[in-house]
C-alpha cells in the first residue's frame, strides 16, 4: 500500500449511470462515492453512461441537479470514449460530436483526453455489474474497483450463483428455471411448466428473472394460469425465469463482504421491505437514525436494522460463513452484498443472490461496530488493491511462447 | 451620429440578447405545432403586442426623444432583466423545447433576419437619432413571429430534401429487413391499441413497436432509422392522420401488411370538416392492405364498419361488444375493481376468460383488437390470454395511483369524450369518498364542441363532488353544463392548472379520488411561460410525469 507521492493526486472515473433499470439508482449511489473519495489523495472524476451507453465527462456531473427533467444537458458536457489500446487508460473526447458541445467545451478546458489511474464503475444492473463494463476496461488494461468479468457475470445470473453456491455447501432454495426460447416452440409449455412447478416446489411461487438485480419483473404466483403470466412478465425483461417456492414466512438479511487481502464480511442487516412478509423483528429493533438510506435497491425510504438483536447467533455467524464462501467461489473483488431468506418456521438459512455492485456499495454496513470504516477509508483500500491487481493481471505472459509464434 | 458611440454597440448587443431568448420562447411553440405557418400564426395571434419587451422598445424610446442617453440605458437594463426573467423554454413547460438540429437552424436563420430587420430599421429612422434603434426594437419585437415564420420558409426546400433523403433511408432498410407491418389507425385508442398488440405480440417474435404516440411522418422515419434492426418480425405502426392522405403517405413509407382501426368518431372535425372526410382518411389504410391481408375493425364504431364494408379486397375480422354485426371476437362481461377489470372474450366456438390490471371500457376493445389482429397473424391465444395479465397502465391513460390515501385517476392523455366518459365511469365505480375531476374540457370538435362539453359537464356534475375546469377553452359550456344539471355551486373555475393543482391540494383528503382529464399542450394555456417565469412550479403529487 503506497499512496502516490504527496502532492499528485491520482485520476480517479467514477462510472455510473448505464443502460439498466437501475439507472437512477446508480446515479444516486454514484455520486455519493464520487463525494466520498479522499480529496487529498485522489482526483475524482464523473463519467456519466447514459441510456443509450453514451459516455460523458463535464462539471455538471457532479449534482444531482442535474440529474433531473430528462438527464443532464448534453451541450455542457463532453463524450468520451475509453481508448482500448492495452494499458492506456484514458478517456478520449469523441471527435465528430455535437458541434455545440466541441464549442461550448473549448471553454471548459475538458476537450482534451483525460488520463485515468482507476476505475470505480458503480453501475448496477445490465450492462454495468454483469461483466460488460468490466471487459471493457479488461481489454484497456486498467485498474477497476470491484468484481472481474467471470465473477460479475455470473454474479448476475441467479441461478449459476446457486449452482456454485450449492457445489460449496451453501444452502440454497430449490429452483425451476424456465428460458424464453420455449416461446418458440409451440404450447405445451403452458401445461408442461405448471405441471413440473407443481411436482418439484408446491405452491405458491415466486418468479424472479434470473439475470436482474432490482425487483422489476418479480411476482408470486398460486397457480398454473398465474405462474404463466409471471413467466411472461418476466421475458419482458429477461430471457430466463427462476422459479423458486415462496416461504411464506421469511425473513430477509443481508452482509456484505469486503475483498481485501482476505475476504472480511460485515455485520448483518434486515432490509424491512414490504416484501417481508413478515417483521418479528419489530419496531422495537428499528433504532433512532438507523440508517435509513433511501437509495439502497428496490427499497426506496426503506429502513434497515443494522445486526439485529434476536437473530440467533449462530444463524448470523452462518451467514457470515456463507458469505465469505459465495463470495470466494465466485472470486469477488470490492464490495458485494450477498442476500440471505429465513424460513421462520423451521429456522433455516437460504442462500438468494450476490449483488456485486450493491447500492451504496453496502457502506452502512462497514461504519458500525467492530470495523468503523469510514467509506472514504474503504475506498481507498480498494483503489489500492485495484491497482496492485491490475500490475499483477498486466505480469501475465501473453506473449506466444516460441511454440506458439507460428509467423516468425 | 454623435452618439453613435458607445450606445449602438451596446443596444444591439441588448437587442441580440433579447432576441436570443425571445426566438427560443416562440420556437418551443412552433416547434410544438409541427412548424405549421398557420397553425403557430394562429396561436400567436396579437401575442408579440402582449410582449413587456415590446412596451419596454414603445416606453424607452418616447423617453429618447427627451433624453437620448436615459431611453437608451432604461432599454437595456429592462432587455436584460425581461430577458433573465424569461423561462428557459429548453427546461420548462410540459413540452420543453428540444434544441433538435431542425430547430436551431430556425433558431439562426430567425437571428439573422431578426438582427437585419433592426439594423436596416434603425438605419431607416437614423434622421431620430438614438430614438432610432429603440423604435426599430420595437416594431422587431411585434414582428417576430413573423420572422420566424419567415426564416423557416427559407429554409424549407433544404427541410425538404433533408427529410427526402431519411425517407428514403428508412424506406431502404424496411425493404432490407421486411418486417411484417401493422398499421393502426382510429381517431381515438390507437396509442393504447398499439401498445397493447406490442405487448401481446413480443411473446411470438421480437416486435417493434415506437413508444408513445410517434405517429406522423418525420417520427416515424427516426424511429424506422434508429429502431429497425434485422430480426425484427413485426412492426406495429400507429398512423395519425391529419388530413386527406397523411395516412396514404405513412403507408408508402410503411407497407402495411395488416390494418387495425379502432374507431372513427368525430374528433378532428375541425380539422377535417365533415365526417365523411374523416372516414375517407381513415379508409386510406385498408386501400394500402394487400389482397388476402387482415384489416381487423372495431364494429362498435359505425363510421369504421363503413371501412370494412368497403374493404373487399381484405380478409375482414370485427370485433365489439353492443355491434349486431357478426363479430371474430365477441366481448362480454366487464367488470372493473380498483385492481382492474376482467371480461370474456368469446370466439366462434370458445370462450376466453380474461383479467388485466388496466382499467376503462375503450381499454378492453383495443385490447379485443389487438388480440384479434394477434390471434389472425398466429399469436397463441392462451399466451394472449395470459400476458393480458402483465399489461401495465399506460402513464396517464386512466392509470389508477394511490398516493397518501387519495386515489388518482390520470387521464392527461385522453382528448375525447369517449375516454372522458370512460374514467368517469371508472370513477364512479370505485368505492371512494368524494371525487374531484379536474379538466379543460376537449378540443378541436368544431361546431360541436360547446354541446359535447356541456354534456360532458352535465354528467360529471351527477358524479363528481366538484368540477375543476382549467383555462379559459371551455368555460361557458361547463358552466351551462353545470347549470343543466342544477349544479352550478360544484364547478370551480381555474385559469391554469397549476391553480387547479393548488386547489385539489387544499380540498383533497384521504379516501377521496381526484380525475385528471385532458391535460392540453401548452397551447391552450394562454401562452404560460412565453414571457415570465411561472409564480410556482407547476409539479403536484399525481401531476403527469
Amino acid at each position: 500500500m503506497t499512496p502516490a507521492t504527496p502532492g499528485v493526486r491520482r485520476t480517479v472515473a467514477v462510472l455510473f449511470g448505464g443502460r439498466s433499470l437501475e439507472h437512477d439508482v446508480s446515479v444516486v449511489s454514484g455520486l455519493q462515492i464520487l463525494h466520498a473519495l479522499d480529496p487529498a489523495q485522489f482526483a475524482p472524476v464523473p463519467v456519466y453512461i447514459d441510456q443509450q451507453t453514451r459516455w460523458w465527462v463535464g462539471d455538471d456531473l457532479w449534482h444531482t441537479s442535474a440529474f433531473k427533467k430528462g438527464g443532464p444537458d448534453r451541450v455542457r458536457l463532453t463524450e468520451v470514449s475509453l481508448s482500448t489500446g492495452f494499458g492506456t487508460s484514458k478517456l478520449l473526447p469523441v471527435s465528430g460530436g455535437s458541434a455545440l458541445s466541441g464549442v461550448a467545451s473549448l471553454g471548459r478546458g475538458v476537450s482534451r483526453e483525460i488520463a485515468v489511474d482507476c476505475f470505480v464503475p458503480v453501475l448496477h444492473g445490465t450492462f454495468g455489474e454483469d461483466g460488460c463494463v468490466q471487459g471493457l476496461l479488461e481489454l484497456g488494461g486498467c485498474a477497476y474497483v470491484g468484481c472481474g468479468v467471470l465473477a460479475s457475470s455470473v454474479g448476475m445470473n441467479k441461478r449459476l450463483t446457486k449452482v456454485v453456491a450449492a457445489h460449496e455447501g451453501v444452502t440454497v432454495v430449490p429452483w425451476v428455471s424456465c428460458e424464453r426460447a420455449v416461446l418458440e416452440r409451440g404450447a405445451e409449455w403452458l401445461t408442461e411448466l405448471p405441471r413440473k412447478v407443481g411436482e418439484r416446489l408446491g405452491w405458491p411461487v415466486i418468479v424472479k428473472p434470473c439475470n436482474l438485480g432490482s425487483s422489476a419483473g418479480v411476482s408470486t404466483a398460486t397457480g398454473p394460469d398465474e405462474l404463466i403470466s409471471a413467466v411472461l412478465k418476466v421475458f419482458e425483461y429477461d430471457l430466463e425465469a427462476l422459479i423458486e417456492p415462496f416461504i411464506t414466512n421469511r425473513l430477509e438479511i443481508n452482509v456484505a463482504v469486503a475483498g481485501l487481502d482476505t475476504p472480511v464480511a460485515s455485520v448483518t442487516e434486515m432490509p424491512v421491505t414490504s416484501q417481508s412478509s413478515i417483521l418479528s423483528f419489530s419496531e422495537k429493533y428499528k433504532k433512532q437514525g438507523s440508517k435509513s438510506v433511501g437509495t439502497s435497491e428496490g427499497m426506496a425510504g426503506a429502513l434497515r436494522i443494522l445486526d439485529p438483536e434476536d437473530l440467533p447467533a449462530e444463524l448470523r455467524a452462518t451467514a457470515q460463513a456463507y458469505a465469505v464462501t459465495v463470495f470466494s467461489a465466485l472470486g469477488c473483488e470490492g464490495i458485494s452484498r450477498v442476500d440471505f431468506l429465513i424460513d421462520a418456521d423451521t429456522n433455516t438459512l437460504y442462500f438468494n443472490e450476490i449483488n456485486t455492485l450493491p447500492g451504496s456499495l453496502a457502506f452502512y454496513l462497514w461504519s458500525a461496530a467492530p470495523y468503523h470504516w469510514t467509506i472514504t477509508e474503504l475506498l481507498a483500500r480498494l483503489i489500492d488493491r485495484a491497482e496492485r491487481l491490475r500490475a499483477t493481471r498486466r505480469g501475465l505472459q501473453r506473449k506466444p511462447p516460441p511454440d506458439l509464434q507460428l509467423l516468425s | 451620429m454623435s452618439s453613435f458611440w458607445p450606445w449602438m454597440p451596446l443596444l444591439a448587443l441588448a437587442v441580440l440578447y433579447l432576441s436570443w431568448r425571445r426566438t427560443l420562447a416562440y420556437l418551443r411553440y412552433f416547434q410544438q405545432e409541427g412548424y405549421e405557418h398557420l397553425r403557430f400564426l394562429k396561436w400567436v395571434n396579437v401575442r408579440s403586442l402582449t410582449d413587456p419587451a415590446f412596451w419596454l422598445s414603445v416606453v424607452t424610446a418616447l423617453i429618447a426623444g427627451r433624453w437620448a442617453a436615459a431611453g437608451a440605458a432604461v432599454f437595456m437594463a429592462g432587455a436584460i432583466m425581461l430577458g433573465y426573467a424569461q423561462p428557459d423554454p429548453r427546461r420548462s413547460g410540459k413540452i420543453p423545447l428540444r434544441l433538435t438540429w431542425r430547430a436551431a437552424r430556425v433558431l439562426v436563420v430567425a437571428l439573422g433576419f431578426e438582427f437585419t430587420a433592426w439594423v436596416l430599421l434603425t438605419d431607416l429612422f437614423a434622421d431620430s437619432d438614438l430614438q432610432a434603434p429603440l423604435l426599430a426594437s420595437a416594431l422587431v419585437l411585434a414582428a417576430f413571429p413573423l420572422l420566424i415564420v419567415a426564416a423557416n420558409a427559407c429554409l424549407a426546400p433544404y427541410e425538404r430534401q433533408t427529410q427526402r433523403g431519411y425517407e428514403a433511408e428508412a424506406v431502404q432498410q424496411i425493404a432490407d429487413v421486411g418486417p411484417l407491418v401493422v398499421g393502426i389507425t382510429g381517431s381515438y385508442g390507437k396509442s393504447s391499441a398499439k401498445a397493447m398488440l406490442a405487448h401481446i405480440l413480443q411473446f411470438d417474435a421480437p416486435t417493434l413497436a415506437a413508444t408513445g404516440s410517434i405517429n406522423t411522418l418525420m417520427g416515424l422515419t427516426r424511429h424506422i432509422r434508429e429502431e429497425l434492426v434485422r430480426g425484427h418480425r413485426y412492426m406495429i405502426v400507429e398512423m395519425g392522420a391529419f388530413k386527406t392522405g397523411s395516412i396514404r403517405r405513412l403507408c408508402q413509407l410503411t407497407p402495411p401488411s395488416a390494418g387495425l382501426i379502432t374507431a372513427v368518431g368525430d374528433m378532428h372535425l375541425e380539422r377535417f370538416g365533415s365526417t365523411d372526410e374523416i372516414v375517407k382518411a381513415k379508409s386510406e389504410l385498408a386501400q394500402a392492405i394487400p389482397p388476402g391481408g387482415w384489416l381487423v375493425v372495431n364494429a362498435d364504431s359505425p363510421g369504421a364498419l363503413r371501412i370494412a364494408r368497403a374493404a373487399t379486397h381484405c380478409r375482414v375480422l370485427l370485433y365489439g361488444e353492443t355491434s349486431g354485426e357478426e363479430l371474430a371476437i365477441r366481448i362480454e362481461d366487464i367488470r372493473f375493481s380498483k385492481k382492474g377489470t376482467s371480461f370474456t372474450l368469446r370466439t366462434k366456438d370458445r370462450a376466453y376468460t380474461c383479467f388485466t390490471p388496466v382499467l376503462g371500457r375503450p381499454i378492453v376493445l383495443n385490447l379485443a383488437g389487438a388480440f384479434t389482429m394477434a390471434t389472425a397473424l398466429g399469436a397463441d391465444p392462451e399466451i394472449a390470454v395470459a400476458s393480458m395479465r402483465t399489461l401495465k397502465p399506460v402513464s396517464n391513460r386512466l392509470e389508477v395511483v394511490e398516493e397518501r390515501g387519495i386515489t388518482w385517476i390520470r387521464d392527461a392523455y385522453n382528448s375525447n369524450q369517449f375516454g372522458f366518459r370512460a374514467a368517469l365511469e371508472v370513477a364512479e365505480s370505485l368505492p371512494v369518498e368524494r371525487r374531484f375531476l379536474a379538466t379543460p374540457g376537449c378540443i378541436e370538435l368544431g361546431s360541436q364542441q360547446f354541446d359535447v362539453n356541456r354534456a360532458l359537464s352535465r354528467e360529471a356534475a351527477g358524479i363528481c363532488d366538484n368540477t375543476l375546469v382549467v383555462a379559459e377553452t371551455n368555460r361557458e359550456a361547463f358552466v351551462a353544463g353545470h347549470r343543466d344539471a342544477g349544479r352550478e355551486a360544484r364547478l370551480v373555475v381555474v385559469p391554469n392548472r397549476t391553480e387547479a393543482f393548488r386547489w385539489i391540494a387544499e380540498m383533497a383528503k384521504e379516501g377521496d379520488a381526484v380525475i385528471l382529464e385532458n391535460d392540453l399542450p401548452d397551447l391552450y394555456e394562454s401562452g404560460a411561460g412565453l414571457f415570465w417565469r411561472a409564480r410556482r412550479s407547476a409539479a403536484a403529487p399525481g401531476a403527469a410525469a
